[in-house]
């Protein structure tokens, strides 16, 4: 679908415009080549054709495109590697999108600092790769991040199975060179750290794309740990493989990953990768400790009692990095592996206080079963990060209105126990009719002046985060209509 | 001034007789020339909320006070009629050991909530100055820190969610409760370091962290400066897991209660014993290669205070002699050159002391003189010397006439134009710490 309303003579104007910046070889124009942008990891959902694609390769490019759209009054938005899981990277009514892959450069790796400077468009994996043989990493590693960028990341205050004990993207962002909606380009924060003055970084980050579209990105970058250690705890149900991850956090262990699986991925994972995880089991745990060796012997034993304690069957504990890597690949390939048990899910992100797991995981099952669907989980167990997948297929009748049904349920019971709506994958467009549970509508109006603060006009990636309904927020009624067919196909 | 009938009368009908100080009692609120017609204490946030309407109303200006030790800072208010003292509201809300958060209200002194959360035998690890009278929102409406960011952060990496009182009165919430959330925008970074200039911080939840079993201290001396900021560079990129990396010069050194004479380094590890021991090895091996040598610390807990509270008690900050204290920031790596540059600059005419939390690259120091002029001079020198390494100095306290010659907070910030948009957005009619922080916002 195309949702512009955009006059031919302004595309065209537009066309031009773009080609005299970036040449033409930066600018996608043809219906059948701009089908690519339609959509982001949600493939299902919310499908708009922009009405042209722009790949700048500077700054300065970003600037002047962003200026251009400005003074066609044409929206615009950022997009990276288009893995985002809310349709944030989708338009919410056709416009430009800039798309900042080709933006890839290393600029700066400053070892005895501890830093790097990275164009936007650049991958995840890239940055861990590019600084091992200095004996540094980058903490953040979302699941996509083989494909991932690194702005997109930005955008999205991304997370991964290893940010429990690292912490999430804000928290390793020292600075970004931002171009504003309105095409000033501005240096926020930077390699030299506590500047004074309000934290606009901060709240650049985890702006979803509409505060601006960041083209450089300095990020800390940490030393490898002395040591590593992973272990596989297997659970006769994920009711004790959670009172399992609240009891090694009770007890003070912080492990670096902690991710649960339950039976339903197992069998998914098994079918597809062979990772070697029991299909009996009810849930597995994959705990990893790093640090000082001696350190993470320590908590090594206080994790192993707190399984046993809680009734585990089996510990595995890889002695090789070979056993280390096969105990991690059924958790890399479980996203991917979905499709050998559903043909269609709808993915929830939403986070509760950790000690409440056992419970929202029990009301979990109870609400897929009360609508008659399989709802599998694969999860960022320590965080309290939940993914419960609604599975489905669009083939049988009424199957997808009562996976809709069932996330609105596990939404609302989340929120209840003190949770968050989304924890990593961002708002964007499927979310943001969920944002009243949380925010009452003075704490969205404070959030609204946040946007028009950087965005007077509205013309940066319009349409996301904020309920349809403005900031008022009365968007919670909105909750049962098909703006919420949140769907991920396999 | 003398506070006016009616206003007194309104106050009062917010927060009581016994919640309003006028007349001589304000001595203590005052800030630079400046002194309130008021001094209020809420006992509730709907009473902050209705205090702040009221001044929304008749255009007060209010300076948000936690216990009021550093109060000095920034430029005096432009308007300043109220002090809004938020001791009153001191309580833990909400603590579940097993989540590992905590919510608390903005008036807690540190050491209270500390003393809370020893019964989870966990901890907030922030260390700040004076922690011990320091008050929650005063840490974070400065985002201050003290050297175990090192290991932990600063409360930006801390807090979770945030309550805050909007100028108009309106409570508004920001963040979440849980330790991950992308929901909506990160708004509670803008009030962390606003310095009460966008809310007045009501209360926050943040991480707490469990107390390691042990911990262990060095001082690790070296031959000059040099070798101790490439020996922390060193340990920094390690596998170490320390706590603490400051380096100090000979006179910080000394007046942090260093055992041996010269520069060097503060090192604390903390963990298991086992695990403290293996590092310990590793620690010394590493001295040595920079021609160090490690020696235990004996007084570590007085040592670890002094460090954070270096260099707010310096002598002449009761009001004897001339002097002034400083935070700045350089790269990591250019620690020792920062501060050759800054001994160099004060030579002519001042005394100067200066630490260095190597992880951040963030310096801070003192500077005594025999005159007004000769600190005035000093500090325009170290700011030179700062910014010629792309860095920065901000003055943290110095005396009235200091001040008239230097700009506490320096060339206005990269984006003063958003932060002004942003305060008339949060704050339309300039009452909270109006003209206190960068570019008189
Ligand atoms: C402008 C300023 C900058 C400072 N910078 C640094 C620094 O960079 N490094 C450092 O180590 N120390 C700094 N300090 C010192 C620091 O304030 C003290 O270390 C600490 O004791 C503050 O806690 P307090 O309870 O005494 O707060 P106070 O001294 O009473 O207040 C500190 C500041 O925070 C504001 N404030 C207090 N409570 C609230 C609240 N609930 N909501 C919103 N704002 C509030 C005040 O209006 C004031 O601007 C600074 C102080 C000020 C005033
Ligand atoms: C299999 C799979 C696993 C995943 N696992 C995780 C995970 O573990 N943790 C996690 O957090 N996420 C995960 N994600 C979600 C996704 O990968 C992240 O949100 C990622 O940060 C998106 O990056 P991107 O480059 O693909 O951005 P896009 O999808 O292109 O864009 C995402 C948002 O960012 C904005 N944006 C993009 N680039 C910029 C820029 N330069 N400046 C400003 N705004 C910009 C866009 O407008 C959009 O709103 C996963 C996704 C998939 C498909």
């Amino acid at each position: 679908m195309n949702g512009s309303d955009l006059a031919p003579e302004t595309r065209t104007h537009l066309i031009r415009g773009c080609e005299r910046i970036v040449g033409p070889e930066g600018v996608i124009s043809a219906p059948d080549e701009l089908r690519v942008y339609e959509c982001d990891a949600l493939t299902f959902y919310h499908r708009v054709m922009p009405d042209l694609v722009v790949l700048p390769t500077s700054t300065q490019h970003v600037a002047d495109v962003v200026r251009l759209c400005r003074e066609a009054g044409v929206p615009f938005l950022p997009r990276g590697a288009g893995t985002g899981l809310s349709g944030g990277a989708t338009p919410d009514a056709g416009g430009v999108m800039i798309v900042l892959t080709r933006m890839n450069r290393i600029l700066d790796i400053d070892v005895a600092s501890r830093t790097a400077t990275v164009e936007a468009g650049f991958i995840n994996l890239w940055l861990t790769n590019a600084v091992k043989r200095h004996g540094l990493f980058y903490a953040p590693d979302p699941a996509s991040q083989q494909a991932c960028s690194i702005g997109g990341n930005v955008a999205e205050n991304a997370g991964g199975p290893h940010c429990l004990k690292y912490g999430v993207t804000t928290n390793h962002v020292l600075g970004a060179t931002v171009v504003l909606p309105d095409g000033e380009v501005l240096q926020l924060g930077g390699k030299i750290q506590d500047r004074p003055g309000y934290d606009l970084l901060g709240v650049f980050v985890g702006s979803e794309g509409t505060l601006g579209i960041c083209t450089e990105v300095t990020v800390r970058l940490m030393p490898q740990p002395e040591a590593v250690k992973t272990l596989l705890a297997v659970f006769r149900t994920i009711e004790e493989a959670s009172n399992a991850v609240s009891g090694i956090i009770a007890r003070g262990i912080i492990p670096v990953a902690m991710e649960m699986l339950d039976r339903e991925i197992i069998k998914a994972v098994e079918a597809n990768v062979k990772a070697g995880y029991p299909l009996d089991a009810g849930a597995v745990l994959l705990i990893e400790l790093d640090g000082p060796r001696a350190e993470i012997e320590a908590e090594a034993v206080g994790v192993e009692a707190t399984c046993r304690e809680y009734g585990c069957l089996e510990l595995r504990v890889a002695r090789t990095e070979e056993e280390r890597a096969l105990l991690w690949k059924g958790r890399k390939e479980a996203a991917g592996s979905v499709g050998r048990i559903t043909h269609h899910y709808y993915l929830q992100d939403a986070v509760v206080p950790r000690s409440k797991l056992p419970t929202v995981l029990r009301e979990i099952e109870e609400i897929g079963g009360r609508h008659g669907l399989i709802i599998a989980n694969v999860f960022h167990a320590g965080d309290g990060n939940v993914h419960p997948l609604i599975c489905f297929d669009l083939a049988t009748p009424g199957d997808l209105d009562r996976a809709i049904a069932a996330g609105a349920e596990i939404m609302k019971r989340c929120i209840e126990a003190g949770g968050s709506v989304s924890g990593e994958h961002g708002i964007g467009h499927e979310k943001r009719d969920y944002l009243p549970l949380m925010y009452g509508p003075a704490d969205l109006a404070a959030m609204q002046r946040v946007r028009a603060v950087f965005d007077p006009a509205g013309l940066c990636n319009p349409g996301k985060i904020f309920p349809a309904d403005g900031p008022a927020g009365q968007g919670a009624r909105n909750l049962q209509s098909p703006a919420m067919t949140a769907v991920s196909e396999r | 001034m003398p506070v006016a009938a009616s206003l007194a009368d309104g106050l009062r009908e917010i927060v009581g007789a016994d919640g309003v100080f006028t007349g001589p009692a304000l001595a203590e609120y005052r800030l630079g020339p400046a002194t309130p017609q008021a001094a209020v204490f809420p006992r509730d946030e709907s009473e902050v909320s209705r205090l702040l309407r009221l001044a929304w109303e008749e255009g007060l200006g209010v300076v948000p006070w936690g216990s009021g030790g550093h109060q000095s800072l920034g430029y005096p208010p432009s308007r300043y009629d109220l002090a809004l003292n938020l001791g009153r509201l001191d309580r833990v809300l909400e603590y579940e050991p097993a989540d590992m958060t905590a919510t608390a209200q903005a008036g807690i002194r540190l050491a209270d909530l500390q003393r809370h959360l020893e019964a989870g035998r966990q901890f907030l690890p922030l260390d700040p100055p004076l922690a011990s009278q320091a008050t929650l929102g005063g840490i974070l409406g400065g985002n201050l820190s003290g050297p175990l960011r090192c290991r932990y952060g600063t409360a930006r990496d801390l807090v979770l969610g945030i309550r805050v009182a909007q100028a108009d009165g309106t409570i508004t919430k920001g963040g979440a409760k849980v330790v991950k959330n992308v929901t909506g925008y990160d708004i509670t970074k803008l009030y962390l370091g606003s310095h009460g200039t966008l809310g007045v911080i009501l209360e926050a939840t943040f991480r707490v962290y469990p107390r390691p079993p042990a911990e262990q201290e060095w001082w690790l001396s070296t031959p000059e400066l040099e070798a101790a900021n490439a020996l922390a560079v060193r340990i920094l990129g390690s596998h170490l897991a320390p706590s603490r990396v400051e380096m100090l010069d000979d006179a910080a050194a000394r007046a942090c209660g260093s055992p041996v004479r010269g520069p060097g380094l503060f090192v604390s590890i903390a963990g298991v014993p086992e695990a403290i021991r293996a590092q310990a090895n590793d620690l010394a091996r590493m001295a040595g290669e920079f021609g160090g040598v490690a020696t235990e610390d004996a007084a570590a807990p007085q040592t670890r205070t002094g460090l954070s509270d270096f260099p707010w008690l310096a002598p002449w900050r009761d009001g004897k002699g001339h002097g002034a204290i400083w935070r700045g920031s350089v790269l990591p790596a250019d620690c020792a050159r920062a501060i050759r540059a800054i001994h160099a600059a004060a030579r002519e005419h001042t005394e100067v002391v200066v630490a260095a939390s190597v992880a951040h690259g963030i310096l801070r120091g003192e500077i005594r003189a025999d005159t007004t002029e000769g600190v005035a001079r000093g500090l325009a020198a170290s700011r030179e010397a700062l910014a010629a390494l792309g860095g920065f100095l901000i003055v943290l306290d110095a005396p009235e006439p200091v001040r008239a010659q230097v700009d506490v907070w320096g060339p206005p910030p990269d984006g003063l134009g958003l932060m002004q948009r942003l305060k008339a957005a949060f704050d339309a009619r300039g009452i909270l710490n109006p003209g206190r922080f960068v570019g008189q916002i």
